[in-house]
């Protein structure tokens, strides 16, 4: 309509948008209610003639509106659909639609069915029969029939997980075409040459017919190629063309179907990329299925089998100083050979126990080079291993033909033999062609491997059997034998170069490659060893057991679908198609592409085709829509009568610019706040604590007495003063702190007059206070009070203060300070701690009982620095002096050297709570010098 | 331009302290009223003679010099006998002057814009009541016509406020006319309405209350509303006191014919007022009420001063 995507369900509706201009006047005419106002001069006018009595009529707007809800409505009737179906008209013979069926059309089934069923609703309104052919239909013959079971027909359609061969097609076309004149054609084409697409459509353009090409524009995405390789497993991402899908991700899936990883995927101007999953090795084993997430087809899926695993691979080399010389040692080859596909582990040199560590990093291929004889724990665990399904390769040389034990599939001569020496007639022998069962079979002998030298086997019965590869003359140069789960594979040959140059040849990384992937997939062998005749020259063949569909999902297999030999590498068929074949324990995998593919667009140019587009979007019932936006519109307009009928609360004029305003400011600012939030660090740091965190500085607990206070100022100022003068420590300027408010934690040590008047710390204080003390702190009580204190009376008043503030707190066991404390040694040497009074006894927390020789120790310290000092001597008045040195305050009993003595006591307290017992140490520096010296 | 009008509810009509408190504070804002000018020149003089005579006789402001065109009889011959001039006995600060209020609480007061500062009624009151105090204060007996005797109390405000209050609680609305009756010569009467009454019911109303010599002065209170009218659109108008209702399509194209009607609504109050020599003011209440209170103080004082000319 219009030009437009758009029809009516009920274009008689639309009639009534006819009424909308009556509806107009009569808006216009009905003006909203009037505002009535109380007026007392109204007698002053009440006698004059109305001069228009014609009411103000409803303004512009709100007609507006209104005429817009009542055209929302009409149209709504009307059923409105965007994107309606269209239908094309047709010739007079029948219709035969071809159908492309392959995966590639998988995603846009639903609207390949929609556009076919177009043209079968078109065909049926112009009484034309309809023939469907489907590519994968193969040359079927193609029957016309009437236009509703042509619709079953093409519903019971299904895309195919495989590209069918349209050529195959053709001839039951060109059947029909010859046995129905004026057929009309419509071929509904996925796009992709893939299935030779040009050249059916150059079959097609020559067959009389008229034939419309309906394509889809979008390009088609597959997913191939997967690469487990030793850093990440890479997948080839393909499409068609540029445009459509320029990214997206692949997903990986094990086999029950749970996502292991995901991995993203841009193509830039090319049409080949890769993603990229790097995963854990155990994971990316466990990868069995990889898809393009939204791919919805055969195409985007890749199936993973057990030849993508990648298998941890351990060496043992009997050898021991081989890392001198890597050339010579077997280890070298075969890492070389082995990692291209495989982790490998190797044996750390000097290990005292190299099988059992590999063994322990659950190895599924462990490789013994040349070594002899394993016996006890070591080969109890070894066959352990191969029981469970381990695959144990061993390689022979010296040490292996002088002693083998019974982990080789067969019994070995002593001593080998030696080809082509110095005393031999017989020329290095060459390596015959592998034959079955071995699983070399169809890898190419190189004619230049040669073996010199070799271990040999008792021609024991069943020794063909176990077999893998022999020289020229029929000896076994590579022997296998199943050992409960797993296998036993012996090289009659060292894996240096030294016994034959099968090492140094890439038949030796094929052969290797063969074991490895044969590793933990035992059972398939059992099989086929079982099977009695050796001469099956028919490879094996395995069952399908899940296939995908057309859209990319696992299910059963169909019945067309047939086994595939287990050597199967081609892409997947309409006989075979794309899905796991085999038992559970080895899946082999078909895909729909093969690793190297690629999807090219066809393209039909030159070609008498008329083209239609697919049908691009879906229709889009308008109706909903179109009533919502009335019923809004509605909502609006009852607002806004409201409003005219003064029933709303009035903005103020200037309000509304404002509020808008702050709407859009606020809309602006959503997400500017978090950084803003970001940048604001989360709690303050006070300057004071900044300062004290950039400089160790003494502080005082500020008891509430403001003479207390000044004292302990003054005090540790005066020791701050000292220790600057005298030791290395540049101590700040005191702080008095409140442990209620503070944080303690920048201070090493914490002078703590007690006053008794004063109330007791809050618990949460308290909690503070020993928390400090758990991490290091150390805090000097002092109670002040060595006066009054009769060591039989009653407690002090102070004592009783700080008895009731520690009986919250961890308070270790305390002493007083014995002599050899190392707090007595730490700067000075000292006998007590004096400050103004002298009598008074310093607490100090109790060191562990003293060992051995006291007398070579004269001092002693705990693990750590005393949490608690307790003192009664006032040490702050005692420290505390003027500038020249002298007592500020009376010190009792006023000895000439006590505040001397004060001031060194607070040294050494300081020096203690600084450096802890590294004094303790130091007493011993005489004899470790001396000790040093000699 | 929408304007928000109201009337008030029968709770916001009744005369309360808000009323009495804003008069009281207005009337305290304003210096005293002086009574008489004749008082004023009086106590002039005395100021000039008692600087000539300065010391002299401790009875002499009671005097006041006789004036050329006074009654030869109120001379006091003995005082005037002690020197050349002639004295008078000044008596009339002793009989101060009378002065009637009327409020307009009719229901056509109570109206208010959200143009207006206040209600009509409001500031009737407001005016009212200041004016009274302003006058005791100044040494005038005040009364409310029709509802008390004329007043000295200091506390006039408040006894007016009884009194008003007390007739509020009587049925009936109140009349938008003061009430008739012709009042004693020489005193003065306050009219304080928006004389939307029929301008020949007031002139007669006026004239009744003047036939005796009263003079008076009109305070027309005008709610800003009334004067500029300015609605628009479909608009209903409600009358006040009647059941009247005036639907009118679009409110703008009325506002001439508005204005018009008022303004000769006004030439007829204001030549009613003139007719018996009474002055008039209007007073929007957009206005603050200073204005008015200064205005209707300086009408007063001037219109006692002429009285005063013309008693003496």
């Amino acid at each position: 309509m219009l030009g437009l995507p758009l029809a009516f369900t009920i274009p008689l509706a639309l009639a009534a948008l006819a009424g909308l201009p009556v509806l107009y006047v009569l808006l216009r005419v009905t003006p909203p209610r009037p505002r009535r106002i109380p007026f007392p001069p109204l007698k002053l006018i009440l006698d004059l003639k109305p001069k228009d009595e014609t009411p103000a009529n409803t303004p512009w707007w709100l007609l507006v509106l209104r005429l817009v809800i009542a055209c929302a409505i009409i149209l709504a009737m009307a059923g409105p659909i965007w994107n309606p179906l269209s239908v094309g008209g047709a010739g007079a013979g029948p219709l035969l639609l071809v159908m492309d069926d392959g995966w590639p059309a998988a995603p846009s089934w639903d609207r390949r069915v929609i556009a076919a069923a177009q043209r079968i609703e078109a065909a049926r309104q112009n009484s034309q029969v309809v023939a469907v052919a489907a590519m994968s239909d193969a040359g079927k013959d193609v029957v016309p029939v009437d236009a509703p079971k042509a619709l079953e027909r093409l519903r019971a359609l299904k895309p195919v997980p495989y590209t069918p061969d349209r050529l195959a097609e053709l001839p039951a076309i060109e059947r029909f075409v010859a046995a129905h004149p004026k057929t009309s054609t419509v071929w509904i084409a996925d796009g992709l040459e893939r299935g030779n697409a040009r050249s059916f459509a150059d079959g097609l353009s020559a067959l009389p017919v008229d034939t419309t090409l309906v394509a889809d524009g979008a390009p088609s995405v597959a997913l191939t190629g997967p690469q487990n390789d030793s850093g990440a497993l890479d997948v080839r991402v393909l499409r068609s063309a540029n445009g459509g899908l320029g990214q997206g991700f692949v997903r990986a899936l094990d086999l029950k179907g749970l996502t292991i990883g995901q991995a993203p995927f841009t193509f830039g101007t090319e049409n080949e990329t890769k993603a990229r999953f790097d995963l854990p090795i155990e994971l990316r084993n466990d990868i069995a299925r990889l898809e393009i997430v939204g791919g919805h087809s055969a195409g985007t899926v890749s199936l993973l089998d057990a030849r993508w695993k990648r298998r941890r691979v351990g060496i043992v080399s009997g050898e021991t100083a081989d890392t001198a010389q890597p050339l010579l040692a077997p280890n070298y080859y075969l890492v070389k050979a082995l990692s291209p596909f495989a982790d490998v582990h190797e044996a750390k040199p000097g290990a005292v126990d190299p099988i059992g560590a590999l063994l322990d990093e659950h190895v599924s291929v462990l490789i013994l080079a040349d070594i002899g004889t394993i016996s006890g724990a070591m080969r109890d665990r070894l066959s352990q291993f191969v029981d469970g399904g381990g695959m144990l390769v061993r390689f022979a040389g010296t040490r292996l033909s002088a002693a083998a034990d019974d982990l080789v599939p067969v019994r070995l001569r002593r001593g080998g033999r030696v080809l082509g020496g110095s005393l031999s007639w017989e020329t290095p022998k060459k390596l015959a062609a592998f034959e079955p069962p071995s699983p070399f079979v169809g890898l190419k002998v190189p004619n230049e491997v040669t073996i010199s030298r070799q271990v040999l086997a008792e021609p024991d019965t069943g020794l063909p059997g176990k077999t893998w590869a022999q020289l020229s003359d029929g000896t076994p140069l590579v022997t296998a034998d199943i050992r409960g789960k797993g296998r036993v594979v012996l090289f009659h040959v060292t894996a240096d170069t030294t016994w034959s140059n099968l090492p140094i040849s890439g038949l030796f990384v094929d052969m290797l490659r063969k074991i490895v992937a044969m590793s933990g997939d035992a059972r398939t062998d059992i099989t086929a060893d079982a099977a009695p005749a050796p001469v099956a020259s028919k490879v094996e063949t395995v069952a399908p057991s899940r296939s995908l569909d057309g859209f990319g999902t696992l299910g059963p297999p169909p019945p067309t679908a047939k086994p595939v030999p287990t050597t199967f590498a081609g892409v997947s068929s309409i006989d075979h198609p794309s899905g796991f074949y085999g038992a559970a324990e080895s899946l082999l995998a078909v895909n729909a592409l093969a690793p190297n593919d690629r999807i090219p667009a066809a393209t039909f140019a030159g070609l008498r085709f008329r083209t239609a587009p697919l049908q691009a979007a879906e229709p889009v019932d308008l109706r909903p829509w179109l009533i919502g936006t009335a019923f809004l519109l509605f909502v609006l307009d009852s607002l806004a009568s409201l409003w005219l009928a003064g029933k709303l609360p009035r903005l103020p004029r200037r309000a509304v610019p404002a509020a808008l305003a702050l709407m859009l400011a606020g809309f602006a600012l959503v997400p500017a706040p978090t950084p803003a939030h970001a940048a604001s660090p989360a709690t303050e740091i006070s300057p004071r604590d900044m300062a004290s965190a950039l400089q160790t500085r003494l502080a005082y607990v500020v008891s509430g007495d403001a003479r207390v206070d000044e004292i302990s100022k003054q005090g540790l100022s005066t020791l701050s003063a000292t220790l600057t003068n005298r030791t290395s420590l540049n101590a700040g300027e005191p702080v008095g702190i409140d442990p209620a408010k503070d944080d303690l934690a920048f201070y090493p040590l914490l002078y703590w007059p007690v006053v008794a008047g004063v109330p007791q710390p809050s618990p949460a204080a308290t909690a503070k206070i020993a928390a400090f003390m758990r991490q290091g702190g150390t805090i000097v009580f002092d109670t002040r009070d060595a006066l009054s204190t009769r060591s039989s009376g009653p407690p002090t008043a102070e004592t009783a203060w700080l008895r009731q503030l520690l009986a919250d707190v961890d308070v270790p066991e305390l002493e007083p300070v014995p002599p050899s404390h190392v707090v007595t040694k730490t700067f000075y040497l000292l006998d007590a701690f004096v400050g103004r009074y002298a009598s008074g006894q310093t607490w100090i927390e109790a060191l562990p009982p003293a060992i051995g020789d006291t007398a070579n120790r004269p001092a002693r310290s705990g693990d750590g620095v005393s949490p608690i000092i307790v003192t009664g001597n006032d040490l702050a008045s005692g420290w505390a002096g003027d500038e020249y040195g002298e007592a500020l305050y009376p010190l009792v009993p006023g000895d000439p050297r006590q505040h001397e003595m004060a001031l060194r006591g607070g040294v050494n307290l300081v020096m203690y709570t600084l450096t802890g017992n590294y004094k303790a140490d130091q007493v011993h520096v005489r004899d470790l010098l001396e000790r040093l010296a000699h | 331009m929408a304007v928000e009008a109201r009337l008030l509810d029968a709770e916001e009509r009744a005369v309360g302290g808000r009323q009495q408190e804003a008069a009281l504070g207005l009337a305290r804002r304003l210096p005293s009223l002086v009574v008489a000018a004749k008082e004023i020149a009086s106590s002039a003089m005395h100021g000039v003679h008692g600087r000539k005579q300065a010391g002299t006789g401790e009875n002499f402001w009671q005097f006041r010099p006789f004036v050329m065109g006074e009654a030869a009889s109120r001379v006091d011959w003995r005082q005037s006998a002690r020197d050349d001039r002639y004295y008078v006995r000044e008596r009339e600060w002793e009989s101060a002057h009378t002065v009637w209020i009327w409020m307009d609480r009719s229901p056509s007061m109570a109206f208010a814009s959200a143009l207006a500062l206040q209600p009509k009624l409001d500031r009737a009151l407001v005016l009212g009541l200041a004016a009274a105090d302003l006058l005791v204060r100044g040494g005038e007996r005040v009364g409310l016509l029709g509802l008390t005797r004329p007043l000295a109390a200091r506390s006039i405000i408040e006894r007016f406020g009884e009194v008003l209050h007390a007739v509020d609680r009587q049925p009936g609305e109140p009349d938008d006319l003061p009430p008739a009756g012709a009042l004693a010569p020489r005193t003065r009467v306050v009219l304080i309405s928006d004389f939307l009454t029929p301008p020949a019911e007031l002139a007669a109303r006026i004239a009744d209350l003047a036939s005796r010599g009263a003079r008076g002065h009109l305070v027309i209170i005008v709610d800003p509303v009334e004067e500029t009218f300015p609605f628009s659109g479909h608009t209903e108008f409600l009358d006040v006191d009647s059941k009247a209702v005036m639907r009118i399509g679009q409110a703008e194209r009325f506002r001439d014919d508005y204005i018009r009607r008022l303004a000769a609504h006004r030439d007829a109050v204001a030549s009613a007022a003139r007719a018996k020599g009474w002055s008039l003011a209007i007073h929007r209440t957009d206005r603050p009420a200073s204005e008015a209170l200064l205005a209707l103080r300086m009408q007063l004082e001037s219109s006692l001063d002429a009285f005063a000319t013309g008693f003496a």
